[in-house]
């Protein structure tokens, strides 16, 4: 039986501007399945909702993924034999459940005009209405014999399976154009969703960030090295998810101070049963830190 | 449970500065904002001497102000490119400035830079040099020779001028001694106003220092992505900006400096 515990802290900057957090984040533990999703709204001008954004694309994917198992013996019977398909059909799923969530809000809401006032009405007019809540996604979603994930936009997804390795297990196809964020806003959203599938190894704990947690590591070392403490603290520790908000808020205080989300799963009996591996992993991550460090200060002239 | 119970748009409860040392997750430290100093320096035969050692001890100075500019909220990273004959990395990778160490330099050989400006453009990407998670700033690059190169600079150059990083970092150049060619240092800082020269001693202690430190305050800035009337500015905008304001500062510096100093190549 899995647990799970999700956070979503405003980050240093956006307390100093007034902005809300644009991160929302969520965790669903059920009797079948359990999912951890974070979403991080875009938060900039022609974006002005993009905290609502955020939060109807956490509801949209645990919607969407509901929906999914309502035949539970079908669903888990065809979702191995075509992963592929079937993980791009929940993607378009979600897409659809957020622009109905997004016009709903829009219809009760109608742009006021103060969020008008910063644009002119030509400006105002070239914005699609989605982009006023343009966000990114990330989710992992762990079912009985596996695991699987979807991503669009920045953020991390990190899995510890029984190996002990955090990995990003998502390979990216460079789908997405450089220097620009994929968004659920984006036409033809779908086809910038990465992921990935997993079915041969037992899930210990996967954990969905927003780019603000990643972005407070000085190394992609550190950061993966991070997941695996946790992995290793949750498996000892029941009251380690406060010990996991409070850094977090440290992270979004001294770090680069953009907002920080992280969404947790884990499977505690596994996590136990594999304590000693984990905490070996933990003391051989620190030693291959100290050699890396060592090696830099090593002057080549 | 339903299944949107444990949706969270801010969580609040953690009590924001009382933190544990003794927490676990302690062992994988906060990075601040980062940002990345690239100093290219020609090693080459013509600097021995004084020049050398004045640089030397300039650098080995310069580390602790360069601290001081980050200390608040960036970290600073050094990444130094030895030129002559051969190009070379004080370190295999841009070091924290509060580890940093300067290794003296010696000169001796032909002044490669061509080789210099490859060998950067190589190393300026998110595979290499710039992987850092935290790097939130363009990087700085300070360029220092006293001669012209011996290699195809140009072909370098091309080569550097089609990356992403180069296009938008903050850069400044220096001449020393006579025979540097501030045309071509131009060519390299894209502009006049970061160029600066030195013809002794003192004057190099100081430049080296205010193109440092000044480059270091403005790249590690946070700049707004507005103009005056509240619109939003693009990011090539906001690099510009710098490049400029680093120009206007060094600019500002070298109308007020008195050369009283006795020059290189006269006896230096």
């Amino acid at each position: 039986m899995f647990k799970g515990f999700s956070n979503s802290v405003k980050g240093a900057s956006h307390e100093q501007s007034g902005l809300v957090c644009q991160d929302s984040s969520a965790h669903f533990v059920g009797e079948y399945y359990a999912v951890a999703v974070v979403a991080d709204g875009h938060g900039s001008k022609k974006h002005f909702r993009s905290n609502m954004g955020s939060k109807f694309a956490v509801e949209a994917t645990l919607d969407t993924i509901a929906n999914f198992y309502k035949d539970v013996e079908s669903f888990e019977k065809t979702f191995p034999l075509n992963h592929k398909f079937v993980i791009k059909r929940i993607n378009k799923q979600i897409i659809a459940n957020w622009n109905t969530k997004v016009a709903a809000h829009l219809e009760k809401n109608p742009v006021t005009a103060q969020e008008k006032s910063k644009f002119t009405d030509e400006e105002f007019e070239q914005i699609p209405p989605e982009s006023y809540y343009g966000t990114t996604l990330i989710a992992c979603i762990a079912g009985r014999g596996f695991t699987f994930g979807l991503q669009i936009g920045d953020g991390s997804l990190i899995t510890v399976f029984d190996d002990g390795e955090a990995v990003n297990p998502i390979e990216y196809d460079e789908s997405a154009p450089a220097n620009i964020t994929a968004s659920l806003c984006n036409a033809g959203a779908a086809s910038y969703f990465n992921g990935f599938y997993v079915d041969k190894k037992k899930l210990i704990a996967a954990f969905a960030s927003t780019d603000g947690l990643y972005t407070s590591f000085g190394s992609d070392n550190d950061f993966l090295d991070y997941h695996t403490i946790i992995t290793s603290q949750l498996a000892a520790n029941n009251e380690f998810e406060a010990a996991v908000l409070k850094n977090i808020t440290k992270r979004s205080h001294f770090g680069t101070q953009d907002d920080v989300s992280l969404s947790c799963i884990y499977d505690p009996q596994l996590a136990a049963d594999n304590l000693d591996m984990l905490n070996k992993k933990v003391e051989e991550n620190k030693k291959k830190a100290a050699e890396r460090k060592a090696n830099m200060l090593r002057s080549n002239l | 449970m339903s299944k949107n119970d444990n949706i969270k748009e801010n969580t609040q409860g953690a009590s924001v500065l009382d933190f544990d040392d003794d927490d676990p997750l302690s062992a994988t430290s906060v990075s601040k904002k980062s940002l990345v100093i690239f100093f290219l320096i020609d090693t080459s035969g013509s600097m021995r001497g004084t020049k050398m050692g004045e640089l030397n001890t300039v650098m080995e100075e310069l580390i602790p102000e360069i601290r001081r500019v980050g200390e608040a909220d960036t970290d600073v990273k050094l990444a130094v490119l030895t030129f002559s004959t051969d190009v070379k990395w004080m370190y295999s990778q841009p070091v924290n400035i509060e580890d940093f160490e300067w290794t003296r330099l010696n000169a001796e050989g032909v002044t490669s830079m061509g080789a210099a400006f490859k060998e950067l453009s190589l190393r300026m990407s998110r595979n290499s040099f710039l992987n850092s998670p935290s790097l939130s700033f363009a990087p700085v690059i300070f360029l220092m020779t006293d001669g012209y190169p011996s290699d195809d600079y140009q072909a370098g150059l091309k080569a550097l001028q089609s990356n992403s990083w180069y296009k938008f970092g903050l850069k400044a150049a220096l001449g020393i001694g006579q025979e540097a060619n501030d045309d071509m240092l131009a060519e390299f800082t894209g502009t006049k106003d970061t160029v600066v020269h030195a013809y002794s001693g003192g004057q190099l202690a100081q430049m080296i220092k205010v193109v440092a430190v000044t480059a270091s305050q403005i790249g590690s800035k946070s700049m707004t992505l507005s103009n005056e009337t509240g619109e939003e500015v693009e990011n090539e905008d906001v690099f510009a900006a710098k490049q400029k304001l680093l120009g206007q500062q060094i600019q500002e510096f070298v109308g007020d400096q008195n050369n009283g100093d006795v020059p290189f190549d006269i006896g230096w």
